[in-house]
C-alpha cells in the first residue's frame, strides 16, 4: 500500500514518505512476523478472553525481544517426561521469531504431574540461562500452586522479557538496577557532597601532628611487650553440600532429538 | 609615649611595606631597612632579660594605658584607641602611629611575622575566595565591602612544650588457620608499656580576646622562617594589640590544641597488634619556653541578612577562613545536579547493561 503511494507521488515528497516507512518498520518491527500460537492451553485453564490477552502480550513483548514466548499447559504428558514434551514440541512445532526453530523460550506446566518447566531456545538460551529460568520459575511458581494460572502466565511474560533484555552474565534482580535503590544513593550522594562542600566553606584546618613536633627531639624512651596469655577458638567450616539437591528441581536444559541445545529449569508446584 | 615615622627625606608619614619588607615613604618612595633601625624596647624593665618562662603581671602595664588618652604626633587629634591598641592609624590625619608602652619592657613582644600579603593583594584574594565559594551566595562580597579590609597584627603565645607520657596497654594479636573442618582463632595478649618524650615548638595561640578561637586556629599555619627580632616600624600603618591573656592563662588551651596529636603518636607506637586497651595513661606537659608574638592577619567583618560574618587571611601566607554565608539557592542547585547526575549514571549503566531505563 506504502509502494503505491509512493509511485503516485513525485519529488520532494518521496523521500518523507521513505523515512515514514522505514521509520514505522522501525518501531514497528513485529507488524508482519508475529505469526504461529503463543498460547497452548490444552489443560484447559484459561477463558478465551483471558487467552487472547496473553496471546497479545506474548506477541507485543516477544516482538521486543524477538523471542516467542509461548506457553502449554497440559493434562498429562503422554507418558513422556515434561522436558521431552518440550523438547519434542520444539522439533516438531518449530516456533521461532526469526524462523522455525529460531529463538523461544516456553513454559509448560502439567496438572497431572504437577509439574512446571522453562526452556529456552537459540537466543533465548543465551539470555534466559538456567539461573534466569530458575528465578522466572520461583517467583510463578506460588501462583501455580494457588491455582493462579492466568497470573503466572502473566509474570512469566513479564519477566522473560525483563530477563531477556539483560546482557549475560549480569544479574537482573540485582538490587543496582531497583530505581528506589538507585534514589537513595543519588540523593544520599548529593547530601553528603553538599554537606562537604558547606562544612568546608569554611577553611579547613591544615596542620596536623606533624607540624609542631620536634622529630629530632621526640622519641620512645623505652617500651616492653610482654607475653601474657593466650585463647584459641575454633569454628567448624560449613562445607557447600554441592550436588545435593538435584531431584527433580533445578535440573537445567539439554538437548531436543533434533538436536537443538536449550536451556531449562524444571519444578514441581 | 606615640611613635610615628615620618620620612627624613621628605616629611610624609612612612608606613610598612609588605612587598619589600621596608618602611616605605609613600611620597618619595624612600625606602628604611627596619632591622638597622636601632630602638630599645626592653631596656626599661631590668628584669626581662631572658623570654623563657617569662609571665609577665597581667595587671601593671596592661591596666596603666587605659586611662590615657594619646595625641597624633602628626596633627595633635586624639587617637581613638582601646585599652589594647599597641598600633593604629589617627582617624584625623590617617598617619600610622604606635604606642610604645604597649610594646616595651614587660609587653615587648619578642619577635613579629611582618606583613607579606599586601592589602590590594589580600583585597584580590578576598574576592576570589569569595567567588569560589561553592554555596556563597553571588554577588555576596562586594568590592565596596572588602575596601573596609583591615590589617592587624594579632597577639600570639608561641611555646615550646615537652610531654612526659607513661603508657601501658593490654594489646592483642589475632591470627586466624584452618586445620581439617575447623577455623581456629588465635588471641594473643601482650603487656606493652611505652614511656615516650615529645617536644612541641612553637605551638601557637592567640592571646587576643576578640577574636575567635577557631577561627585564629584554622588560619595556621605561619611559616617562622619569617620571624623576625620585634621592632616597632613593622607596626607603621596597620593596627596592632597587645596580648589579653597570659602565656600561663592559654596553657589549657595549647594542652587541648596537641592533646590528639599526643594521642596519635602513643597510637602509632602500638603498631602491630589488631587491638588496643589503654589501662592507664599518663600525659605530663609542661611549657619549656614561651615567646610573645604578633602574627599579621587581614580581617573583614560585616554585616550580611543581619548577621555578622568574620573573615580572616593569614597576612604571611594567604590562607582565607571565616564561615560566609550560604545561599539556599545554590545548596539546591549542587543538591540537585548531583542528585540527577548520579541518577543518570545509574540509568545510563543500567541501560547498557540491559536493564532498560526505568
Amino acid at each position: 500500500m506504502i509502494r503505491t503511494n509512493l509511485r503516485g507521488v513525485r519529488g520532494c515528497r518521496t523521500p518523507v514518505l521513505l523515512f515514514m516507512a522505514l521509520l514505522w518498520a522501525f518501531l514497528f518491527p513485529a507488524a508482519g512476523a508475529a505469526s504461529g500460537t503463543f498460547i497452548y492451553d490444552h489443560a484447559d485453564l484459561l477463558t478465551a478472553e483471558q487467552e487472547a490477552a496473553l496471546a497479545a502480550k506474548a506477541a507485543e513483548l516477544g516482538a521486543r525481544r524477538e523471542t516467542d514466548f509461548i506457553i502449554i499447559t497440559l493434562n498429562g504428558t503422554g507418558g513422556k517426561d515434561i522436558v521431552d514434551y518440550v523438547a519434542d514440541f520444539y522439533d516438531e512445532t518449530a516456533p521461532g521469531y526469526d524462523g522455525p526453530h529460531g529463538n523461544a523460550a516456553i513454559l509448560a506446566i502439567d496438572l497431572e504431574q504437577r509439574d512446571v518447566f522453562l526452556a529456552g531456545f537459540k537466543q533465548a538460551e543465551v539470555r534466559l540461562n538456567d539461573a534466569r529460568l530458575d528465578n522466572i520459575r520461583t517467583k510463578i511458581t506460588p501462583h501455580l500452586s494457588a491455582g493462579r494460572f492466568y497470573d503466572a502466565f502473566d509474570q512469566y511474560l513479564e519477566l522473560a522479557h525483563k530477563y531477556m533484555g539483560f546482557r549475560p552474565g549480569v544479574n537482573p534482580d540485582s538490587l543496582f538496577f531497583n530505581t528506589g535503590f538507585q534514589l537513595a544513593v543519588s540523593v544520599g550522594l548529593a547530601a553528603v557532597a553538599v554537606g562537604v562542600m558547606a562544612y568546608r566553606s569554611g577553611g579547613r584546618v591544615t596542620i596536623n601532628a606533624r607540624t609542631y613536633l620536634d622529630a629530632s627531639r621526640s622519641r620512645v624512651v623505652s617500651k616492653s611487650d610482654v607475653f601474657v596469655n593466650k585463647t584459641v577458638t575454633r569454628t567448624k567450616i560449613e562445607r557447600n553440600q554441592s550436588g545435593g539437591g538435584g531431584g527433580g528441581f533445578g535440573g537445567g536444559g539439554g538437548v531436543t532429538r533434533g538436536g537443538h541445545t536449550f536451556s531449562g529449569s524444571r519444578g514441581k508446584f | 609615649m606615640v611613635l610615628h615615622y615620618k620620612c627624613p627625606n621628605c616629611g610624609s608619614d612612612m608606613v610598612f611595606d609588605a612587598d619589600t619588607g621596608k618602611l616605605t615613604c609613600p611620597s618619595c618612595r624612600n625606602r628604611l631597612d627596619i632591622e638597622s633601625i636601632p630602638e630599645n624596647l626592653r631596656g626599661k624593665s631590668p628584669g626581662t632579660e631572658a623570654v623563657r618562662g617569662r609571665s609577665p603581671d597581667p595587671g601593671g602595664a596592661a591596666d596603666a594605658g587605659e586611662t590615657v588618652t594619646y595625641h597624633c604626633n602628626n596633627c595633635g587629634a586624639d587617637l581613638l584607641t582601646t585599652p589594647e591598641t599597641a598600633a593604629t592609624r589617627c582617624s584625623f590625619c590617617g598617619a600610622g602611629v604606635v604606642i610604645s608602652e604597649r610594646l616595651s619592657g614587660d609587653v615587648a613582644p619578642h619577635l613579629v611575622i611582618p606583613f607579606k600579603i599586601s592589602k590590594e593583594e589580600a583585597i584580590k584574594a578576598f574576592k576570589k575566595w569569595c567567588r569560589n565559594g561553592l554555596l556563597t551566595p553571588r554577588g555576596f562580597m562586594t568590592a565596596d565591602r572588602i575596601q573596609s579590609i583591615t590589617g592587624i597584627y594579632v597577639p600570639y603565645w608561641l611555646y615550646d612544650l615537652n610531654s612526659h607520657i607513661k603508657v601501658s596497654a593490654v594489646c592483642t594479636k589475632v591470627r586466624t588457620y584452618t586445620s581439617g573442618d575447623y577455623m581456629y582463632t588465635e588471641t594473643s595478649y601482650f603487656d606493652a608499656y611505652r614511656e615516650i618524650n615529645l617536644n612541641y615548638v612553637k605551638v601557637p595561640a592567640d592571646a587576643s580576646r576578640k577574636m575567635d578561637d577557631e577561627l585564629m586556629d584554622k588560619l595556621e599555619p605561619f611559616h617562622y622562617g619569617d620571624l623576625k627580632a620585634f621592632k616597632t616600624p613593622y607596626l607603621a600603618g596597620f593596627l596592632a594589640e597587645k596580648y589579653q591573656y597570659t602565656d600561663n592563662e592559654l596553657m589549657p588551651r595549647v594542652k587541648d590544641k596537641i592533646g590528639q596529636f599526643v594521642e596519635q603518636y602513643i597510637r602509632s607506637t602500638y603498631s602491630g597488634y589488631s587491638s588496643v586497651r589503654y589501662k592507664s595513661k599518663q600525659i605530663d606537659t609542661s611549657k619549656v619556653q614561651s615567646y610573645y608574638v604578633l602574627f599579621p592577619v587581614w580581617l573583614v567583618v560585616y554585616d550580611y541578612d543581619n548577621f555578622k560574618h568574620t573573615f580572616a587571611m593569614n597576612g604571611q601566607t594567604g590562607k582565607v577562613v571565616g564561615k560566609p554565608p550560604i545561599s539556599y539557592g545554590k545548596v539546591a542547585a549542587w543538591f540537585g545536579g548531583i542528585a540527577a547526575g548520579s541518577m543518570l549514571v545509574f540509568k545510563t549503566v543500567s541501560l547498557a547493561l540491559g536493564g532498560g531505563f526505568l
